[in-house]
């Protein structure tokens, strides 16, 4: 997209100086002449960018002026950024967004490949644990050895501390908290299960909804999720009468596409004549979307029916089945007397309002691929997964206008393709009122609680947590017990919070949202300060796991904190260059006044012995520490904004 | 000194993550009562003690597995016709824990259609309390804005439907609301809490204690829940501590304290920072209390099970044990303990998580007893719907009413209140889907109406607490809306402390 030069062109023709640049999004034209000496325009979105190339020689032209580093957004908006669009932010990358810009920013995160596989990386933990035991004891016999659900969380880790594509990383992490699948269910035990459907979200996050909502459908860990793995045709066996699994058919449209109640383009519910919101579907429509879901099955089966065989069943996708010949394998001696009927139901499926053709059983896999297609159109599903892909990033109110924008891009790109996720992800980025360093003014409801396990990490990444040989080995443990989230742990399909979540007290006055509030209460708030309290004050940064009982430990893969970098900046005179680090790092420098003075005034109060000029280094990381965990205590930092 | 090797335990959630679902409506920030605009500030001077306790089946049991009909002959032919519409779901009849007499006699129109009944077989413990008379179940309970009384009625569309319903996150919130034809209602617990809190002396802690964190039940408009873990050990409450061997380590946890407290003091204009900030305080506020208190709590005789709902009961009694130094005569706590949605194993699932229940909540009636405080308190299950009566294969999917549990020293228990429906889906007009789906023959409203009357809610209030009672029930003197609570020796109150009833 370009940027609209021409309108600045004429006004800085006129004025021969420009004082201060105040940028804000693309769209920020209507702010122009504020002031005579402040205008407003630009990517970077911070206040106090001043821009000095202005110049009185006639032969500088204002298009060059334009060009020039005063449009980058400096280190706060960088950090501002970096903050929604990845689960943490180093100095480097902050200076990266600096020198880029934001959209070339976002365009080479694009570009970048899905650099971590972690199924494959799970296969080497899982294989060298093997190797490793046969080695320990050689007269062992060795197979299949079990692996549990926190080598997935140890595999987890590594990748979101070692891949480039940090974009896609966040996405990934927004897309597993729409589309849920959890480990708190048959499969809570197989890593490969919650790997696999990661890897897929992963390799999905800048494709297109319709692709996704397909990969998803397919995917084992969802079919064993909500339950339509085997789904079988309405059946009466033997007197005994079943119809087919509801579970999915209400879910995905539910959750995953349209929702309850009929949409405008602004996610705003359309009413009816009598003021009230308009269902989407009822139970007939669910009824007939179930029978679609029929006929699948593992990927490895050999007929519809038949159970899950190994780890890597979960791997595979699934399978179409259009008849049910399970008796034939289950009951082979029955054979050629087999009872063979339709695993697929036939027959038309009317759903919201349109009709799948009645087709020979043979072909019923078309049914799926034209549900899909019905979801994926449904006018919902541009303002239904905007605003939530807003909230997961972003913040917790968008207003309908910004849900308008962005769904307005998932319904056509600009060159007429719907549902494609890199635009829509890159709409919800550089839309002026995520961009907007000040809401317009209103910063009653700007911004959203931190997720409980974004702020673990923001404190890994932003305090750049090195593993000595780059392995790192961390179940995560923590965050789970502590704070209650981590990725593919959801209590069930509805996420950790509500995308309608209100909570107590003002925000319930004003009619607000804040997802994120429904898991904060008084344990969950204790949990997360003594979690820092251990990861950080303790130094006790990662829950090292051990593959199997009696390994050797490995201290380079227990990763600690290093704060030897920071000693020079705990001397009383320099803690203000202390607190602006972390303040850029941790909250892109939105800590207030106050909120500095108040934690500069606690570290005062803590000792700093200096010896012949030499600070004392448990002095010096301890006021590192608590600077730290105070910052990350305060509500400057936890609603980001 | 850093080396640990974490052991897998089965089970995880070591405490309080999220309730599931707790949706739309609010709960939060204030634990006690930091402000009662609306209601009187004088204690409500009631003498005992009295507890409510919610337990949440979440994801919608498949209750209809719970309580079976068992007749086989004659005139009551249930089991029969619940096997033929089950299916391969059926519970065998041979397995089924008979219940003594339990004298269903049907509700406001509906007939209870059989007259033996039994319980699923994993679940001896609540045979054996409903057989003392300790426990009761309400038959076919649901949501409902108004009574509606036959399948053509609904589907006539002139009466009020609750929103979304066989949707879980509806559900299971209209269950903890009673409101169904609102998305931002209050919780029952939370508007039951706003009227009474003022009778608890000590304001740090709410009435409302949570064992599963945020949720709808206990959400109020100026009360929330205060959430607390099953851990109920004084190390486990309140802020952890720098390192013991840092230089003033004492001195360093007083600094850091001071300069969160002063964090969470300062005026925020942002509202999510209030919110947070608020949170925060109360949750500060009660550490000190609470700590104190639960060093009282004495050991038990009762052994609870080690289970997810074993320790959230144990952890309930422990905290009952401690009510006067909590200055606490009413208590509301709230558990969750989820994974109902069986669509797929319900067999399986049924055997496994059953006896949970009805083991933990077994210990938890025995706890009571032991404290002396059996007739105090009411325990009571509630979910976010039934299933469907007829089978997906391996599971049921989504329906209406179902039944529920209650259970006390206070409870009118061996009987079943309710209308049990007839499993013959032929004709039904009870049903109305062909999925075997029921119409409420009992609303919500009347359930916690009972029980609310019980707890101190006056007359005069209860349609604070339950906005569309009066579509279902009016008291009068010993007219009750169900009879299922025993009100010897409770003194009705007199209270009117709204003034206004709340409307949806």
């Amino acid at each position: 997209m370009n940027f609209p030069l021409y309108v600045f062109r004429g006004f800085l023709r006129i004025r021969q100086e420009v004082n201060l640049l105040v940028l804000i999004g693309f769209f920020g034209i209507s702010t122009i002449g504020n002031a005579q000496k402040t205008i407003t325009f630009g990517k970077g979105n911070a206040t106090n960018v001043t821009v000095s190339s202005s110049s009185n020689a006639s032969n500088q032209t204002g298009i060059k002026t334009l060009m020039s580093s005063g449009y980058l957004p400096n280190k706060n908006s960088a950090a501002r950024l970096l903050s929604q669009a990845t689960l943490g932010t180093t100095y480097a990358d902050i200076e990266s967004v600096a020198t880029l810009g934001v959209e070339k920013w976002i365009d080479q995160q694009f570009a970048l490949p899905n650099s971590f596989n972690l199924t494959n990386y799970l296969q080497n933990l899982h294989q060298a644990t093997t190797d490793s035991l046969r080695r320990t004891d050689p007269s062992r016999t060795i197979y299949n050895v079990a692996v549990s659900d926190w080598i997935f969380d140890v595999t987890w880790f590594q990748g979101h501390m070692t891949a480039p594509d940090i974009l896609r990383w966040r996405v990934a992490l927004a897309l597993s908290e729409i589309f849920v699948t959890s480990r708190i269910s048959t499969f809570e035990n197989n890593p490969y299960a919650l790997a696999s459907y990661y890897d897929m979200l992963l390799e999905n996050s800048f494709t297109n909804y319709r692709t996704l909502i397909e990969k998803i459908t397919y995917h084992p860990s969802m079919a064993v999720y909500l339950t339509y793995m085997n789904n079988h045709a309405t059946d009466n066996n033997n007197g005994k009468l079943s119809f087919p699994d509801e579970n999915y058919a209400r879910e995905i449209m539910q959750l995953f596409s349209i929702g309850l109640f009929k949409l405008n383009l602004d996610g705003t519910e359309m009413k009816d004549g009598t003021g009230k919101s308009i269902p989407t579907y009822d139970n007939n429509d669910i009824a007939n979307l179930a029978k679609v879901f029929t006929g699948l099955s593992w990927g490895d089966s050999q007929y519809l029916g038949e159970r899950y065989k190994d780890y890597w069943s979960y791997t595979k996708k699934l399978k179409f089945y259009a008849v049910d010949s399970s008796d034939y394998y289950i009951r082979p001696y029955r054979r050629p007397n087999n009872r063979i009927v339709n695993g697929h139901e036939v027959g038309p499926k009317t759903f919201l309002g349109q009709t799948i053709p009645q087709r020979p059983v043979a072909q019923g896999e078309l049914d799926i691929k034209d549900a899909l297609d019905i979801l994926a159109n449904h006018p919902n599903t541009g303002p239904f997964i905007s605003r939530r892909l807003i909230q997961r990033l972003v913040m917790s109110n968008p207003s309908p206008a910004y849900i308008q924008r962005v769904a307005t891009i998932f319904n056509n790109n600009g060159s007429g393709v719907r549902g494609d996720l890199k635009a829509v992800i890159k709409a919800i980025l550089v839309d002026p009122e995520a961009r907007d360093c000040c809401n317009n003014g209103n910063t009653e409801f700007a911004g959203a609680l931190k997720e409980p396990f974004i702020r673990y990490t923001n404190l890994v990444k932003g305090l750049e947590l090195t593993a000595q040989g780059g392995k790192y080995r961390n179940a995560m443990r923590r965050a789970y017990d502590k704070m209650g989230q981590l990725p593919l742990n959801s209590p069930s399909v509805f996420n950790f919070f509500s995308p309608d979540y209100i909570p107590d007290g003002p925000l319930k006055t004003a009619v607000k949202y804040a997802p994120e509030f429904q898991t904060l209460n008084s344990q969950t708030l204790t949990g997360y300060l003594n979690a820092i309290n251990n990861w950080l004050i303790h130094n006790d940064a990662v829950e090292y796991f051990s593959y199997f009982g009696g390994e050797t430990y490995k201290v380079q893969e227990d990763a600690k904190f290093d704060h030897t970098a920071d000693y020079p900046l705990t001397r009383n005179d320099r803690l203000t260059q202390l607190l602006d680090k972390y303040n850029l790092i941790l909250a892109h420098g939105r800590l207030s006044e106050a909120t500095l003075n108040t934690i500069k005034k606690a570290l005062l109060g803590m000792p700093l012995n200096i010896t012949n000029g030499v600070i004392n280094a448990d002095d010096a990381t301890r006021r590192i520490r608590i600077a730290i965990y105070l910052i990350m205590s305060s509500p400057d930092y936890m609603i980001n904004k | 000194m850093n080396r640990r090797d974490f052991i897998k335990q089965s089970g995880c959630a070591a405490m309080g993550a999220t309730t599931m679902l707790s949706t739309l409506t609010s709960l939060g920030a204030v634990n006690g009562a930091i402000s009662h605009k609306k209601f009187s500030e004088e204690n409500a001077a009631f003498n005992d003690y009295r507890a409510l306790v919610c337990v949440l089946l979440a994801g919608g049991i498949d209750s209809y597995n719970v309580l079976v009909p068992r007749g086989t002959s004659g005139a009551d032919i249930g089991y029969n016709e619940y096997a033929a519409t089950r299916g391969d779901l059926a519970v065998p009849q041979a397995s089924l824990l008979a219940l003594n007499n339990p004298q269903c006699t049907g509700f406001r129109g509906f007939n209870c259609n059989y007259g033996a009944f039994g319980i699923h077989p994993a679940m001896t413990g609540m045979r054996d309390l409903f057989n003392a008379g300790k426990l009761a179940f309400m038959a076919n309970v649901g949501t409902l804005v108004e009574p509606i009384t036959s399948a053509a009625q609904f589907q006539s569309g002139i009466k009020k439907v609750p929103e979304g319903i066989y949707s879980h996150s509806d559900q299971i919130m209209q269950w903890q609301t009673s409101v169904p034809q609102s998305r931002t209602a209050l919780g029952v617990g939370g508007r039951i809490a706003e009227l009474l809190n003022a009778s608890n002396t000590n304001d740090k802690i709410s009435m409302n204690i949570s064992l599963s964190g945020k949720n709808s039940f206990q959400a109020g408009d100026t009360v929330s829940e205060y959430s607390i873990s099953n851990n109920i050990t004084p190390a486990a409450i309140g802020l952890e501590s720098v390192p013991t061997w840092w230089n003033n380590a004492g001195l360093v946890n007083e600094l850091r304290d001071a300069a969160i407290d002063s964090l969470v003091g300062q005026t925020y204009a942002n509202l999510l920072q209030q919110t947070y900030s608020g949170i925060t305080k109360s949750a500060i506020a009660s550490y000190d209390i609470f700590k104190d208190a639960v060093r009282r709590v004495p050991s038990f005789a009762t052994q609870f099970p080690t289970t997810s709902l074993g320790n959230d009961l144990s952890a309930v009694a422990k905290v009952m044990s401690v009510r006067n130094n909590l200055g606490a005569k009413r208590q509301i706590f709230f558990i969750t303990y989820g994974g109902w949605d069986m669509h797929d194993n319900l067999e399986g699932g049924m055997n496994q998580k059953l006896p949970v229940v009805s083991n933990a909540l077994k210990a938890f009636y025995d706890a009571t007893v032991e404290l002396g405080i059996a007739d105090k308190v009411t325990t009571f299950t509630i979910s976010d719907f039934a299933r469907t009566v007829t089978s997906n294969g391996l599971g049921s999917d989504h329906g209406w009413g179902g039944n529920s549990m209650v259970m006390g020293g206070s409870v009118k228990g061996g009987k079943i209140y309710g209308a049990y429906p007839s499993m013959n889906l032929t004709d039904n007009t009870q049903s109305i889907s062909f999925r075997g789906n029921f119409l409420p023959a009992v609303s919500t409203d009347e359930l916690y109406a009972e029980m609310a009357l019980w707890y101190g809610v006056s007359p005069a209030d209860l349609c604070y607490v339950l906005p569309n009672l009066s579509n279902f029930y009016s008291y009068t003197p010993n007219n009750y809306p169900i009879g299922f609570m025993n009100f010897n020796g409770t003194t009705i109150s007199t209270d009117d402390r709204p003034q206004t009833c709340l409307t949806y």
